[in-house]
């Protein structure tokens, strides 16, 4: 186990207090969450479950603990993040995930809000992964601009930058669509 | 669409629930990586076993003989043998006993010509 946590330590994934908080807890109350983000990140589900199930078997193999619900939801948050990162880099982006749904299905669908969920979603998969990851972090899980810049490493000034730039690549790929 | 759209149809997507057979997919598969790691390490000993036999096995194969293994010939028909003599050395031939060559001395040569009545011949006599 101290193996394990040296080693956690020295990628820089471990929480500095590990006191509370059995594997099965984290997983039951976390794994939506790990899902969610990895999903939005990867744009597919079948990724999305390798991922998750990484997460929680490095979590296991390292027997962290937590001392609380906010320092478990960092840790998850940034294993999730870089997984999805070196997957992303790793593999050629899929057809599948940069295709934007078409105009009849748009006419198709029943709900606009769901269609233009789904837009967003495929808008989402053409910026670049790190962009991609600090809007998901910072726009969908809700998190703070500090809580995403010490998930991805970075400042929070080129948070802020990227999720800037990404809003405005997002407009210009809705609105070409919508033209 | 606009900037606050897009913030507001990413808030909306925060609470979406995640599909049931993805949920039970992922718990699934650490349930299992996770047994599998479990038996892994109660049976440690598997892979050590494995290479101690790999090892004494290799001792075995490339032991060096210690004597030379014996290569059997095929026997073969058996031919009766003449016994020849056993060969003697041919005896040394004896030694002549070597001559004495006489000294020579100087002696005055006398020599009488006797002429015959034939003029090609002529007796010598010498001594």
């Amino acid at each position: 186990m101290w193996r394990g946590m040296l080693e956690a330590a020295l990628m820089g994934e471990i929480p500095r207090e590990t006191t509370s908080g059995s594997f099965d807890d984290v997983v039951r109350q976390r794994e939506a969450q790990v899902l969610r983000t990895a999903f939005r990140i990867l744009g597919n589900w079948a990724d999305a479950e390798d991922v998750a199930q990484e997460v929680f078997l490095r979590l296991h193999r390292h027997g962290i603990r937590f001392a609380n619900d906010g320092a478990a939801g960092a840790w998850l948050y940034r294993v999730t993040v870089n997984l999805c990162l070196d997957r992303a880099r790793s593999q050629r982006p899929s057809q599948e995930m940069f295709e934007l749904p078409s105009r009849e299905r748009s006419a198709e669908a029943s709900v606009l809000l769901e269609e233009k969920k789904r837009l967003l979603m495929a808008a989402l998969a053409m910026l670049p992964v790190k962009e991609r990851a600090a809007v998901v972090l910072r726009e969908i899980e809700g998190l703070s601009t500090a809580e995403v810049a010490g998930v991805l490493g970075s400042s929070e000034v080129t948070v802020r930058s990227q999720i800037s730039k990404a809003l405005v690549r997002l407009r210009g790929i809705l609105n070409r669509e919508e033209v | 669409m606009n900037e606050q759209e897009i913030r507001d149809l990413f808030r909306e997507m925060r609470d979406e629930p995640v599909p049931a057979d993805s949920l039970a997919r992922a718990r699934m598969g650490v349930a299992e990586r996770i047994g599998a790691e479990r038996i892994g390490r109660k049976r440690w000993w598997v892979p050590l076993l494995a290479i101690a036999g790999c090892l004494i096995g290799a001792f075995l194969l490339l032991k060096p003989a210690k004597a030379p293994v014996p290569v059997q010939h095929p026997a073969l028909p058996e031919v009766a043998q003449v016994r020849l003599p056993p060969e003697t050395p041919p005896a040394p031939a004896p030694r002549r006993p070597k001559r004495a060559r006489p000294k020579q001395v100087a002696v005055p040569v006398s020599m009488i010509r006797i002429e015959t009545p034939d003029p090609e011949v002529v007796i010598l006599l010498v001594n």
